[in-house]
């Protein structure tokens, strides 16, 4: 009754890496320490880009770079629950496009750590289905840019699944994001509005090592689909001393945090342009003026209680993101602080967040599409006069 | 090279030198192609199927109430009755009921919203399907979603059919995925309909289960009508089970309205999955009845086509009278069978009325499991809540 009776062999084309794994076991290692020692100097250097440099390892003071707490993550959770895995493109032998999977495939072997062909919808898809089926995979994107390609998967299967049938899909999605790394119009975006504004996915956006490894271990155990997006501008540039594979913590997913308390205007950001707020807040402090830096760390659900608390303190603010300002995260938080703080707020709530362009590749038009620390403090500025 | 260029552009005609740009001539419009033949299967006779007699009476059982349930249900959704929409999957029982035999207890199927029958012979409970449909809370979906966008995963194992075409697919190679991953002997089969194969999802899902060998049978339901577009605006081949071996996997063919060449074909196909020996293609070919849903009378079908299986190429019609002459079931069986198919929509369509509407005020809960909506029973529920 077959049309076509021809069965493939078991491997049809065999794998060529393992050719060269061997031969470059040969080869014998390298040294490692001055290995190491040349990859801290170019980490110190900020080599953010497209990741051909290895993970590293945290440094003698024990701090650990945005990467390495993810990996962290990663690793530990793989480690503690057996229905965690991975899949993505070039995650197995190559170590992922920027190394947070580096070394991982020796460790869990090449079906945990699945190295999947393009087919970004697959890759959703098939962690949709894994996970109903009690699984709890993590899918890796090589670009957040490239989550355009398996949207449907993420929108119409795992954000409404839960709600129609009451059967919980629990995925995680992760991508690098965010720009300023000059790498242009399709691996620089901030996709995290078209997911915040979509049911059924809670979108994380991390901005420090600690929150990245403690967000990313609640996410995978998350009993719901999560979007997580990571900036590769943060990667190898923030890092910070934070709990090891002893000391297990999670950082619960929708609170947001503030790294710096203020008192004349809350400047409410997540992401890269934490790191910018908190540069700004160091100027404004030598012109007398003391800012709130609320962190989101989550998007959706946003933590409107902590945004509406600052703001009380406050009475003024200012949102600033990496994503597109109009109908955004911005926008969310303007319209919250005007139908719940009317009466608290003394000043207009002002948005500073790049125009609705692709992202520019040429450093002068980049440098002018982000919002710069510059522009952080001139806006404060003249909002606490108001 | 240059020179064999020259030679051939003075072979062709010299356009017309009229002084005004030259435009290209219209492209004749492509040949409308030949209808890809239906298998048209010599008659089954039992003997050649490894079936007991207890099996075939549960096939003929299946193949009575689903085409009972989709006239009964059309005949309302016409009357205003019935709320939403209506994808009637009528002279396709036999890819449905075939495919759904084969499968055990523990597999899965994902399947559209076109295959409810295949999804009612996996087990799903009519008095649940029934309040769907009119929106209640002892739906399947506690009135979150309609008709055959149903579905029970962890209950009977079925899918909750997306309407975005064929979205099930990539997510059957996830639960084939997971059941190699633990080495369960379990299999999940993907269903759609040939005009979902020409997305991306179809092919990337091809090729990613042949790649992994996942244990995943692919029933393409080809229905001959994708909406209003046949098979030749779907694809530029005979058959679409023609793609298994670019893929890297056996291909089938098969007369979708021959209920146990269906079954036998997917059996054998589905216990090569379970072998560990990876997926295959099966085409299953029938004529969708109906419109598209409910309110389309699809006149675009041919007459004559339409006729013509209706009246000699009916799963139903056909697999009844096999029976009948192979003397497995006499008339009085059929009167039994009848009033037992009706019986039971009866009852259902009575729980259905039954049953509590959703209390608007939660409408926002269960989007997130954070709520606890659906690890509560649902409230007002007639039928205790097993999930």
């Amino acid at each position: 009754m077959m049309a076509n009776e021809k069965v493939p062999a078991e491997t049809p084309q065999a794998d060529p890496r393992e050719a060269s794994k061997q031969a470059s076991k040969a080869e014998g290692k390298p040294d490692r320490a001055a290995k190491e020692k040349e990859r801290a100097e170019k980490v110190e250097a900020g080599a953010a880009g497209h990741g051909a440099e290895g993970r590293g390892t945290r440094n003698e003071q024990g701090e650990a770079t945005f990467l390495q707490a993810i990996s962290e993550a990663l690793w530990e959770e793989m480690e503690n629950d057996d229905r965690v895995f991975l899949l993505g493109e070039d995650i197995g032998i190559y170590g992922g496009a920027f190394k947070v999977t580096e070394g991982f495939i020796d460790n869990f072997g090449a079906e945990r750590v699945m190295d999947t062909p393009i087919c970004e919808e697959t890759i959703i898809g098939a962690a949709v289905g894994a996970a109903l089926a009690g699984m709890r995979p993590v899918a890796e994107l090589q670009y957040a840019d490239f989550i355009a390609n398996g949207f449907d998967e993420l929108v119409n299967v795992a954000g409404k699944y839960h709600y129609r049938t009451g059967h919980s899909v629990p995925i995680v999605v992760r991508g690098p994001s965010g720009g300023g790394v000059r790498a242009s119009a399709f691996h620089s975006q901030n996709p995290e509005p078209w997911f915040a504004h979509t049911p059924g996915l809670k979108v994380v956006v991390p901005a420090f090592p600690y929150d990245a490894k403690g967000l990313l271990k609640a996410a995978i155990r998350d009993d719901n689909p999560v979007v997580y997006f990571e900036h590769k501008w943060i990667y190898r540039r923030i890092k910070e001393v934070i709990p090891g594979p002893d000391e297990d913590y999670t950082v619960p997913i929708g609170e947001a945090k503030v790294h710096r308390e203020g008192d004349d205007v809350s400047v409410i950001t997540y992401g890269a342009m934490v790191h910018k707020a908190l540069e700004a807040a160091e100027e404004l402090t030598d012109r007398g003026i003391s800012i709130e830096v609320l962190d989101l760390r989550t998007v959706h659900p946003l933590d409107t209680e902590a945004i509406l608390r600052s703001v009380e303190r406050t009475s003024r603010a200012v949102v600033v993101y990496e994503s597109y300002r109009s109908l955004g995260i911005g926008a969310e938080v303007s319209a919250l602080l005007a139908e719940e703080a009317f009466e608290m707020l003394d000043a207009p709530v002002v948005r500073l967040a790049p125009p609705n362009i692709p992202v520019p590749f040429s450093p002068t038009l980049e440098d002018a599409y982000m919002p710069q620390v510059e522009t952080i403090v001139e806006t404060v500025e003249k909002l606490a006069k108001w | 090279m240059a020179e064999r260029t020259r030679k051939s552009a003075s072979a062709r005609p010299k356009p017309a030198r009229t002084g005004t740009p030259r435009v290209a001539k219209p492209k004749p419009k492509p040949k409308p192609k030949p209808k890809p033949r239906a298998p048209r299967a010599k008659a089954s006779t039992l003997s050649s199927f490894d079936l007991k007699e207890e099996q075939l009476k549960e096939i003929w059982y299946h193949l009575k109430l689903c085409r009972f349930f989709d006239e009964r249900m059309e005949t309302l959704y016409r009357q205003g009755k019935l709320p939403g929409a209506i994808y009637s999957g009528r002279g396709q029982e036999g890819t449905h009921v075939g495919t759904a035999y084969a499968l055990r207890e523990e597999d899965k199927f994902l399947g559209t919203h076109r295959d409810l029958s295949a999804q009612l012979t996996k087990g799903l409970d009519l008095k649940r399907v029934a309040a769907q449909y009119w929106g209640r809370i002892d739906g399947y979906t506690r009135g979150r979603d309609g008709n055959s966008h149903i579905g029970d995963f962890h209950g009977v194992g079925t899918f909750a059919a997306v309407s975005m075409l064929p979205d099930s697919y990539p997510v059957t190679c996830g639960v084939g995925l997971a059941f190699k991953m633990r080495g369960e002997k379990r299999v999940a089969v993907g269903m759609c309909g040939e005009g979902a194969t020409s997305n991306g999802r179809w092919h990337e899902s091809l090729n990613f289960s042949a790649i992994h060998r996942l244990p995943v049978v692919w029933l393409v339901n080809n229905n001959q009508w994708a909406y209003s577009t046949p098979n030749a605006l779907e694809f530029p081949i005979e058959r679409v089970s023609d793609r298994a071996s670019a893929y890297g996997m056996p291909g089938a063919y098969v007369d979708g309205t021959e209920v146990l060449q269906v079954y036998q074909t997917v059996s054998e196909a589905v216990g090569r999955a379970r072998a560990g020996d990876g997926p295959t293609l099966i085409e299953s070919v029938s004529l969708r009845w109906k419109g598209h849903a409910g309110h389309d009378p699809a006149k675009y079908v041919p007459k004559e086509v339409l006729d013509d299986y209706v009246e000699n190429r009916d799963p139903v019609a056909k697999f009844e009278a096999l029976l009948l002459k192979e003397g497995v079931v006499d008339d009085s069986d059929t009167k039994q069978i009848e009033d037992r198919v009706k019986k039971e929509f009866d009852e259902a369509y009575e729980f259905a009325q039954e049953s509590p509407l959703p209390d608007g005020a939660d409408a926002t809960l269960g989007v997130f499991t954070d709520d606890g909506y659906w690890a509560r029973p649902a409230e007002g529920a007639l039928l205790g809540d097993d999930r």
